[in-house]
């Protein structure tokens, strides 16, 4: 109990102690992250040798000595820190010195909140983004999504979420600025929901997408989100240790379900309409932000109708912004974005309803 | 479990009856230090409604009148004499309301009932919407109810029936399910089963379920089921039950156990040559829904069923010492009162907004229900002291 980390825990109060299993729950998607980047870096390479990158990333990697040439376990490995670890290391330094600089102006000693947002923050960049970007999108997060809010179990929005959103709209372009990078077209995986939009089941399975590599990860997408199969273990350390919601994420799935389903029985011709229930579920980030974002004990519902409404109208939402807009292809930002935001609203007609029914049955 | 019976039964030397057990009564003094009392004798009364008054427990010497700030009654001590005689009361004469209600006010009955809202005693010519027995314990290590109320069955009986008639009010026998059920004749006895976690034997539960309060200015009463056996015995032996029915656990326990005790018996004579020597953390009740005891000096409250004693481990104590903000886990749902929405309960305690607390269902509650709250939340919140400090201003407010 006297390492250093959980001296730092230890200042953090209460919180730092859902901090510590969060992150936890984060490691296999992290390890899961580190892999699948290796792998798909080493992939694009295999295919275009002749476009090696000159930026500082590709040198880490091929200075590691990450070889495309029958790649192994030690070159996806290395390929894979050395695109994880800068991002990473950027995002806690930012958010370490805006922490440094909002606790001197408060007057508050500094919180530790900052390392979960910078880990959820990286793992939801695409594998193309730039230190810009970080810069960007972390300061955002610190300052306008925990900061002005008061900090740390304060929040109404999650401040990863927050920052991925601003760098999402005010960079567009971004997954062109890598070379290597143009199978990510796009945020948070969207690309292999492009791809089924225009050409179904087939196009997947010509880009070596099937439900399988979808379910353990090795896909193209964002860092973090690809791997079911790691999220899954984190949510299930989660439910155990009784952090997050079981009803919140059951209702995001329902949610999926149903309004996938209405689409599929409704669907007149176009692919983004039939895209059954379970490429919902495996592509893109909904099954990371579904766990990591949306079941936020802090920026969610605190009452458990509230809980039910908010988690279906998440997961309505990514079905109804993925089949209606192409422009957000995988939907999962603005959707917990809005729902975010009506949570507040939900709990008030909760609790209305609620104080109305105990003032009938009381006595 | 052991029948009751067979319980090992202990002795002290010393008891104390503890103002803390009477909230809101200022006391007025019947007896003085020094004074040789008998076991059921009126040692104090309230000062404002002089009817209701409390009884020794056991007879012997008034040893000790400690009193804290602004001259609280803090404890009335009492050595005891084993060959000191009892107060004998005669029994009810007929069965009108008011004549069962001036039995049990005379011999100190009258203190073990309790009201909610707020957890007072009720006052003397008040109308409950329902009295309720609580006959079940489902608090982790506490004895076994049936046993005892078995080997007391006359007597449990006859208690029964007379709660029955000091008010036209229904009274519920709350049991655990497949309980023998020892129903009085009394019409209006109605017996429920309830079944579930530690929760399932809180008299907030049933109360709750049966007959909720609070909106309508509608209060009910409820009292133990050793308290019920105590009113039996005074009914059909004349005299004071002094003993009681604890289960003594923990983690500091050589040898957890069932004991027959004194009533309001000195927790250090009992703990003596039963726990290790180490620092402890003790508590009236389980660890969980328990109120935390002073390590040395404390007493066997009113209506106390456990004494928990635990190896006091520092690092078990909460990082920080300074309430935080609420996080609003899974976890917290769980421990939460029935029928309540925790976390915006708890945000109305910690911000002190009675109103909104008592929206909420504040008024159905007292500490003991949101202690496994206070134990869980991470914001380090004493949330049954802000209970209690939200209740006494929508008392204030009645």
């Amino acid at each position: 109990m006297a390492s250093p980390l959980s001296t730092a825990f230890a200042n953090a109060g209460g919180y730092g102690r859902v901090l510590k299993l969060q992150l936890v729950a984060l490691l296999p998607v992290s390890v899961a992250a580190v892999f699948n980047s290796g792998y798909q870096y080493l992939t694009a390479l295999a295919n275009n040798p002749e476009r090696v990158g000159d930026d500082v990333r590709s040198r880490i990697a091929a200075g590691l000595g990450a070889s495309w040439e029958d790649p192994g376990f030690y070159d996806l490995l290395a390929a894979g820190l050395a695109h994880f670890l800068p991002l990473l290391l950027l995002a806690l330094v930012i958010g370490g010195f805006w922490e440094r600089v909002i606790a001197g102006r408060r007057q508050r000693p500094a919180e530790t909140g900052y390392i979960l947002i910078a880990l959820l923050f990286t793992l939801m960049l695409p594998g193309a983004a730039t230190f810009f970007h970080v810069v960007y999108g972390m300061s955002f997060a610190l300052i306008l999504g925990k900061g002005i809010f008061g900090g740390d179990g304060k929040t109404f929005l999650n401040p990863a979420l927050l920052g991925i959103a601003l760098v999402q709209v005010s960079f567009p372009s971004v997954s062109g600025a890598h070379p290597l990078w143009d199978g990510l077209a796009g945020y948070a995986g969207s690309d292999a929901i492009a791809l089924f939009h225009r050409g179904g089941e087939e196009a997947l399975l010509q880009a070596g997408i099937d439900p399988w590599s979808a379910f353990i990860g090795a896909t193209t997408g964002t860092l973090g989100t690809t791997s079911v199969l790691a999220i899954m273990l984190g949510a299930a350390w989660l439910l155990y240790q009784r952090v997050i919601s079981w009803r919140l994420l059951l209702a995001q799935l329902l949610g999926v379900a149903v309004i996938a389903t209405l689409f599929n029985l409704a669907a007149v011709g176009s692919d983004t309409h039939s895209m059954p229930v379970h490429w919902h579920l495996l592509l893109g980030a909904f099954a990371f932000a579904a766990v990591f974002i949306a079941c936020d004990p802090v920026a969610s519902c605190c009452t458990n109708p509230g809980r039910w409404i908010q988690g279906f109208l998440i997961g309505a939402l990514v079905v109804l912004i993925r089949a209606a807009n192409s422009t957000h292809p995988d939907a999962i930002v603005p959707a917990i974005l809005l729902a975010s935001i009506a949570a507040p609203l939900i709990d008030h007609a909760v609790i209305a309803w609620n104080i109305r029914n105990r003032g009938q049955r009381h006595v | 479990m052991s029948a009751p019976v067979e319980t090992e039964t202990r002795s002290v030397k010393n008891v104390a009856l503890l103002g803390r057990d009477y909230r809101g009564v200022s006391f007025e003094m019947m007896r003085a230090e020094g004074d040789v009392v008998q076991a059921g004798e009126a040692l104090m009364r309230d000062a404002r409604r002089p009817e209701i008054r409390f009884a020794a427990p056991a007879g012997g010497r008034v040893v000790d009148i400690e009193r804290g700030a602004r001259r609280k009654l803090i404890s009335i001590k009492i050595e005891i004499d084993a060959d000191a005689d009892a107060v004998r009361y005669a029994p009810p004469h007929d069965n009108e309301a008011e004549t069962l209600r001036a039995f049990m006010l005379e011999s100190g009955a009258w203190a073990s009932l309790r009201t909610r809202p707020f957890g007072n005693i009720p006052h003397p010519g008040a109308q409950p919407a329902a009295i309720f027995v609580t006959a079940l314990d489902t608090q982790p290590g506490a004895p076994e109810p049936a046993p005892l109320i078995d080997s007391f069955a006359d007597e449990f009986r006859a208690a029964l029936d007379l709660l029955a008639g000091i008010s036209s009010a229904p009274l519920y026998l709350c049991l655990a399910p497949g309980q023998s059920q020892v129903v009085g004749e009394a019409s209006n006895v109605r017996p429920v089963a309830f079944d579930g976690g530690a929760e399932a034997g809180l008299p907030g539960m049933h109360i709750h379920k049966l007959c909720p309060i609070g909106f309508a200015g509608g209060e009910v009463w409820h009292l133990g089921y050793q308290e019920v056996i105590a009113l039996g015995h005074l009914l059909l032996r004349g005299s004071v039950w002094s003993q009681r029915l604890i289960a003594l656990g923990g983690s500091a326990v050589s040898n957890p156990r069932n004991l027959l005790v004194p009533a309001g018996a000195a927790i250090d004579e009992l703990l003596r040559g039963e726990v290790q020597d180490k620092p402890l953390r003790l508590y009236a009740g389980s660890a969980i829904y328990g109120a935390a005891l002073a390590s040395s000096g404390e007493f066997l409250a009113a209506g106390q069923r456990q004494i928990t004693a635990d190896v006091d481990a520092a690092d078990a104590r909460p990082a920080s010492a300074t309430a935080g903000v609420i996080i609003p886990l899974e976890r917290l749902e769980r421990l939460a009162p029935p029928g309540i929405y925790a976390i915006p309960l708890l945000r109305a305690l910690q911000l002190g907004d009675a109103e909104r607390a008592r929206e909420l269902g504040a008024l159905e509650l007292v500490e003991e229900d949101v202690a496994p709250l206070s134990h869980a939340c991470l914001s380090n919140s004493n949330y049954g002291q802000l209970l209690r400090e939200v209740l006494d201003q929508l008392e204030v407010g009645r």
